[in-house]
């Protein structure tokens, strides 16, 4: 059946695809690529920089991944360096702090995502279901801008904010007779710290994508709704979620496919020894023993790690999403 | 199609092979105009300024007179930034032609054969050699008998003293402290007895921030060190004959660890010190937060770093005083080093033949022209000389050597400066303060912190350093102690040390003791 479809595609037929649930549609025949390109060069020439981009800083590099599995001396090249196996993995593996470091990065990561992915769907519709336009274009302007803070600056305000001594929260803590509580250096209060500063950090941001989604659903949905007496809670789960749920997935997966990076900037600005046990992620681990002991083939068998394992997720997850919401996943 | 994605598939092996070679060969080191092209990869002077201009006339001097093309970059200013820009190049194979480098991190450079030994240079430089290096510059660059770079002198040694509030001493009729007791009473009462009197709660008896390496200042770190040297445990390491090895294993380092933690429950130690970063906790001495601190001389009494004290409190009085003696009668501001700044030639620098010029333009540095154009700029432009010879800002304004516009021309100063009484005395001019009109000077200050006791400790910072784990291990448990989530007990302590051997401290500690004694650096 496949290879007829092809066939038929490819001789400039349109032809015939069955869904799961039986209904059988048409597919638009696919055009030579190379007419393709002619015909909209414009917009290929717009994907021409990125294109080049991913060559050379993403493609390019993957072929000195190899490293990986060599006894890394720079002076003799990644060519020219002698292969020494599964080594660096073992030693990555067998570090004392391995398991640790795998917790952290997970809980961090998953942390992340049901914390920061929930606040920023809740702002996106929140901004979209504004009528004040004004209110609405501050509220979107004001999230936004700690996105654009590094986290030097960040960790300057988290510090005004949770310094023990003179920090506003815990001004707030003695008025009402409480303890000070060392926010930074607490391995209980620092994880919800790292959490809760990339959710506001990033919030903004993250609504974009949602917010540009939200356009994007018919108003005379919404119109029909209101007409059969829906009220704003009702509109929003019935319409407005599910015509954003494709969004979300696909912000989901992408993030699945990055859950092995916790934040390194994040992390190395707010940890400190008193709180590596909870803060000490694979990165800043990487950092440490990688690039700071030049021990470039570990570091880069730790980026390989991460990334095979990031890949299997993504792929398991677009396995799952396809299996049980199809039209959902990413391919 | 198919034949497009194989082309782009051979282009793309062929791009990787080509990047993966690293830099591409390296021309004739003589240049078209007859020039030699040396890249040099320097530590900024004053952080804060920018780099050295276009028109900097030294450019010149050095294209005419030398044949050399001088390409400047300036490194970041934090060390481990410094650190990973220097082996992120390394990696590529494409090291400057001269760079400044951390010992620990030449050690690994030195290993995978990328820097030249530089033995058989000194000689192409007898004016900068009589200046700058001796045995012991030299001894910080060698690595298994070869000497792997230049290394100028550092920071003044010795240049941090342990400072006290004399107004709140004389607010609350207390006198200096002389030992840890006197210490403790002193700092309970600067932290609730009001010795600003301002009728707040707001003050603390000691300020610190943690400032630690895995040479010379061991966790907790420097700003603790009078408290530790009352024990006799300041620095990493303890390269005295008796009890050569690292201090944490000494029975004192315990009894030290617990006087701090002690400082901590009884809230007499400003809480933030395990979170401040350097310029909050100077931020904090500077608003009143404290009044017992270890501090550098030229950040607490230059000109423009008592200003905003000086303006806060006109009444308010910091005063040097001596390190509190401990229970067997010890005492010391700290440990201390010979301070180096480390510039490395790399082999590819030296197999194109660039070493002789490098050598000239060494020298050339320590030639009056280019000592005074380096340190202090152009005369007449950026400085006079006053009737003793020392150079001076005068009424040059902004673009004197301290002011705003020609400070970037002094930023290679750290190049050719050896700490001589000159640098010291223009560097730290004797000065008026504009509020309380005090009259103030970093380099008495500094003097005055040199003249008190500090503990020895030449060669830590050529001492192997731990790896990754090893260095977690230590620091996080001591932080646990002093922070009150591990119970600091005699029980406790010695699990901690059994955990530190297991994990490979008892390995780096004997390293350690063997580098000691191969290099001479026991006492």
């Amino acid at each position: 059946m496949r290879k007829k479809d092809s066939a038929e595609r490819a001789a400039g037929q349109p032809a015939t695809k069955v869904l799961k649930d039986g209904t059988t549609i048409l597919v638009a025949p696919k055009p030579a690529l190379k007419k393709e390109i002619l015909r909209h060069k414009d917009v290929y020439l717009l994907l021409l920089i990125p294109f080049v981009y991913y060559i050379v800083f993403k493609y390019v590099p993957i072929f000195n991944a190899q490293i990986a599995f060599k006894d890394f001396r720079a002076r003799d090249g990644v060519l020219g360096s002698a292969w020494i196996g599964f080594q660096n993995f073992t030693d990555f593996f067998s570090s004392f702090y391995f398991w640790e470091l795998l917790r952290n990065t997970l809980m961090y990561s998953i942390g992340k995502i049901l914390i920061s992915l929930p606040v920023s769907i809740i702002l996106a519709i929140a901004i979209y279901e504004c009528t004040h336009y004004a209110l609405r274009k501050t509220v979107q302007t004001l999230a936004y801008l700690p996105h654009f803070l590094s986290w030097v600056i960040m960790y300057g305000v988290l510090f005004a904010l949770l310094s023990p001594s003179s920090g506003i929260l815990n001004d707030i803590i003695k008025l009402f007779g409480g303890q000070p509580v060392d926010f930074l250096s607490s391995v209980k209060a620092f994880p919800w710290v790292v959490l809760l500063s990339d959710a506001w950090k990033e919030m903004g941001w993250s609504a974009i994508i949602f917010i540009a989604a939200l356009m994007n659903i018919d108003v005379t949905l919404f119109e029909a709704a209101m007409v059969e007496g829906a009220n704003s809670w009702q509109r929003v789960r019935y319409i407005t979620f599910p015509s954003i749920k494709p969004v979300i997935v696909t912000v989901l997966l992408l993030k699945i496919g990055t859950i092995l990076d916790a934040g390194f900037n994040q992390m190395y600005m707010l940890y400190s020894p008193q709180v590596y046990s909870v803060g000490d992620i694979i990165d800043t681990w990487v950092y440490r023993q990688g690039l700071l002991q030049f021990e470039f083939g570990l570091a880069t068998a730790v980026g390989l790690f991460k990334g095979v394992i990031g890949m299997l997720l993504v792929v398991f997850s677009n396995k799952l999403v396809s299996k049980f919401s199809e039209g959902s996943s990413l391919f | 199609m198919k034949k497009l994605l194989s082309l782009m598939l051979i282009a793309l092996i062929a791009m990787s092979a080509v990047f993966a070679n690293g830099a591409a060969e390296k021309s004739s080191a003589v240049n078209e105009d007859g020039t030699v092209t040396i890249e040099l990869w320097y530590g900024a002077a004053i952080t804060e300024a920018g780099p050295i201009p276009d028109d900097w006339v030294g450019y010149d001097i050095l294209r005419e007179e030398h044949g050399i093309d001088l390409k400047l970059s300036v490194l970041p200013s934090n060390e481990s930034d410094q650190d990973v820009r220097i082996q992120a190049a390394a990696a590529g194979n494409s090291l400057p032609d001269l760079f400044m480098v951390s010992r620990p991190v030449l050690t690994r450079l030195v290993d995978q054969g990328l820097v030249a030994p530089v033995d058989d240079y000194y000689a192409l430089m007898p004016n900068r050699t009589a200046q700058q290096y001796d045995a012991d510059s030299i001894a910080m660059s060698t690595i298994d008998g070869h000497s792997y770079g230049f290394a100028s002198p550092g920071s003044v040694a010795k240049n941090e003293g342990l400072l006290i509030r004399k107004d709140w001493l004389d607010n609350l009729g207390l006198e200096v402290p002389t030992n840890l007791d006197e210490l403790m009473e002193v700092m309970r009462a600067f932290t609730y007895d009001d010795p600003d009197g301002n009728g707040k709660n707001d003050t603390y008896g000691y300020g610190a921030y943690i400032e630690s390496d895995a040479t010379l200042k061991g966790y907790p770190g420097a700003r603790l060190f009078p408290i530790l040297g009352a024990f006799g445990v300041d620095g990493l390491w303890c390269l005295e004959e008796e009890n050569l090895g690292l201090n944490v294993y000494k029975p004192e380092f315990y009894d030290a660890m617990v006087y701090i933690r002690q400082m901590c429950e009884e809230g007499v130690m400003d809480p933030n010190w395990l979170t401040y970063k350097k310029d909050d906790f100077r931020a904090a001495w500077k608003q009143g937060r404290f009044g017992i601190m270890k501090e550098q001389n030229a950040a607490y009494a230059s000109e423009s770093n008592y200003a905003p004290f000086d303006a806060n409190f006109p009444d308010g009085e910091w005063i040097i005083i001596d390190p509190p003696e401990g229970p067997d009668g010890l005492a010391s501001v700290g440990a201390y080093d010979q301070n180096y700044r480390i510039y490395a030639m790399s082999q590819d620098a030296a197999d194109e033949g660039k070493a002789e010029k490098i050598c000239e333009l060494l020298e050339w540095m320590s030639s009056d022209e280019g000592y005074y154009l380096c340190g202090w700029g152009v005369e007449g432009v950026n400085y006079v000389l006053d009737e003793n010879g020392i150079p001076v800002t005068g009424d040059l304004g902004d673009n004197s050597f301290s002011g705003p516009d020609g400070q970037v021309y002094t930023q290679l100063r750290n190049m050719v400066f050896y700490n001589s009484d000159v640098e010291l005395a223009s560097r730290y001019p004797t000065y008026t303060t504009a509020v309380s009109g005090k009259t103030m000077s970093a380099l008495t200050a500094l003097r005055e912190m040199q003249s008190k006791y500090w503990t020895a400790a030449i060669g830590s910072g050529q001492m192997p350093t731990p790896n990754a784990d090893v260095q977690r291990y230590y620091e996080q448990t001591l932080a646990e102690f002093l922070s009150g989530q591990r119970a600091l007990t005699p029980e406790n302590w010695q699990a901690f040390i059994d955990g530190f051997n297991r994990i490979g401290g008892a390995a780096w500690n004997e390293e350690g003791i063997a580098y000691a004694q191969a290099n001479g650096l026991v006492r």
